[in-house]
């Protein structure tokens, strides 16, 4: 550490630079859910998958004609797509028109 | 699966609100939609799960069918973000109180990153200042030599140890992604910390205590090592506690855990050459550990001491076992070696299996009444049931205690090891600080 005579310091900043992300929009809406195929993705934590019971308990009451599958992926921190399950999950996605995820902590 | 065209409304409990914004703002999704849910943490209780997704369903069907605004359609593209260079101007007090504001210190002071201070500190390492290592989650943000030195200077650290800083870096930005954040404070409510074990050579030309007090303060590379992984996490990767760092009770250790081997008194072989390495290679090993604990054997031989880290080393995903060199002698004679050791830990060390289950991940059984414990005689399961996840290394003072640091040992298969890479000066620059030690006074 070099002081100035007045005992001023001129300091660089810490922070380090960031590159820009580019930032995408999210899908658009289905209309409505009834007639639909909606998933439901859990994750490993407790609170996941008795959330996904009431939501879909909820979503049959109000669009009885809904159709619902699941997904979990179970890995603790790790992302699905990085898992020998990534070729499931795609599967799984396609067969889907909306997706409610829940994370369980 | 917004990026597969699946319109997806995501629901996390309110106190992860913030956290989920960051990552889908990291992830280059602003817009995502999150619905947060209020409940009690990590609970299966359905008398409150109900009501709190009930209170939500609204929320969750607009959030599918809603149609977009034009700001979720489209969102405004970042413009890249470019500090400058020179940040500030003021005397010591304002310095501190400048960093401390924007969130880039630790609480404690720091040393004001001059120009001139950050030149000394990139005399460490024949890398120029502007070399990229990669970007640090959770922002992205660019390591560069630089930021590492301006961040070791804050730390309070010597040139000397730019080599173990680096290759820090290294293991943080080249360990598995899921893995990377816990240490970097992310992505757990574990607290869970870095604890950086230094090998070979260069632990004794830059004074890495491993005797008396080791993890004790009062050592330069001890503390600001740890203390500038810390500020380096912090302010290159923009972890932010309570936004990416969601630690429930945080810990101690976050401010520096840093230790060496003491392969001169060990009987075993050193742990960079168990992991592969040459002796003569100087390392620095990484894990994530979320505490500590500490206890003296039943006795001093090698059934006095397995025995009482039998009754003492916690449950855990993995742990790494402190032995002081005197224990480690005492088991080398009756035969014992690391592997064996940790053998007999996961096969031995046992602890019941209580009404939840193992490691409480399980529903509570119905009946379960207050003041229920395992019973004795009830099932026992090992608390760390894989041996390859446990480390031993060798290190402490007189005195007969073993210490075990819990969560944070061996992960096979993953990045845990970084060889250092020394500057071409490397003897002139240890010879330029080898008296920067403590000479305490006599009495």
């Amino acid at each position: 550490m070099t002081s100035k005579a007045n005992s001023e310091y001129e300091v660089l900043s810490p922070w380090a630079e960031v590159a820009p992300i580019v930032q995408r929009g999210i899908s658009p809406r289905v209309p409505d859910l009834a007639g639909k195929r909606v998933g439901l993705y859990l994750d490993a934590k407790r609170a996941a998958e008795p959330i996904l019971n009431v939501v879909e308990a909820r979503l049959k009451e109000k669009f009885p004609v809904a159709r619902f599958s699941r997904f979990a992926n179970l890995a603790k921190n790790e992302e699905v797509v990085k898992q020998d399950i990534k070729a499931e999950f795609e599967d799984w996605v396609k067969g889907v028109d909306a997706v409610v995820t829940a994370f369980g902590d | 699966m917004e990026t597969r065209n699946k319109p997806t409304v995501t629901l996390v409990n309110k106190g992860f609100f913030n956290d989920a914004g960051s990552a889908s703002s990291g992830k280059g999704m602003p817009a995502l939609r999150v619905v947060p849910l209020e409940l009690p943490y990590e609970t299966n209780v359905m008398e409150d799960i109900e009501p709190a997704v009930n209170a939500v369903m609204d929320d969750i069907i607009a959030g599918l069918t809603k149609p977009l605004t034009e700001e979720e359609a489209s969102p405004k593209q970042k413009e890249a973000e470019k500090p400058q260079r020179i940040i500030f101007r003021g005397s010591l007090e304002e310095v501190n109180r400048f960093f401390y504001q924007r969130g880039w210190a630790d609480g404690l002071p720091i040393i004001p990153p001059t120009e001139e201070a950050v030149a000394e500190m990139l005399t460490g390492t024949d890398l120029p200042p502007d070399h990229l290592l990669g970007k640090l989650i959770s922002r992205s943000g660019k390591a560069t030599v630089e930021k590492i030195a301006i961040n070791a200077v804050m730390a309070g650290a010597l040139p000397t140890y730019m080599p173990v800083l680096i290759a820090g870096v290294r293991l943080l930005l080249e360990s598995e992604p899921g893995f990377m954040g816990f240490c970097t404070f992310g992505f757990s409510t574990g607290s869970w910390a870095p604890f950086w074990i230094i090998n070979g050579p260069v632990r004794n030309e830059i004074y890495v205590n491993n005797s008396s007090g080791a993890l004790s303060p009062g050592n330069i590379a001890n503390a600001a090592i740890g203390r500038a992984m810390g500020l380096i996490i912090k302010n290159i990767g923009g972890v932010r506690k309570g936004v990416e760092d969601m630690g429930v009770m945080g810990n101690p250790l976050k401010y520096t855990m840093v230790i060496s081997e003491n392969e001169e008194e060990s009987p075993w072989e050193p742990l960079q050459v168990e992991y592969g390495y040459q002796k003569e290679d100087s390392t620095v090993t990484v894990s994530y550990p979320n505490g500590y604990l500490q206890h003296w054997p039943y006795n001093a031989n090698d059934e006095g001491i397995l025995c009482a880290v039998l009754d003492n080393i916690p449950r855990a995903m993995r742990c790494t076992t402190i032995m002081t060199p005197a224990h480690a002698r005492i088991l080398a004679r009756a035969g014992w070696s690391k592997e064996s050791i940790k053998t007999f830990i996961s096969e031995y060390a046992r602890g019941s299996t209580s009404h939840f289950g193992n490691g409480g991940e399980g529903a509570a059984p119905d009946g379960l009444t207050k003041g229920k414990a395992p019973v004795p005689g009830a099932e026992q399961t090992p608390r760390i049931a894989d041996p390859s996840f446990i480390r031993i290394i060798v290190a402490g003072g007189p005195g007969a205690f073993i210490a075990h640091v819990v969560g944070g040992g061996a992960t096979p298969g993953k990045k845990q090891t970084q060889k250092l890479e020394l500057p071409a000066n490397w003897d002139k620059l240890v010879a330029r600080y080898k008296n920067v030690v403590p000479t305490y006074a006599r009495y």
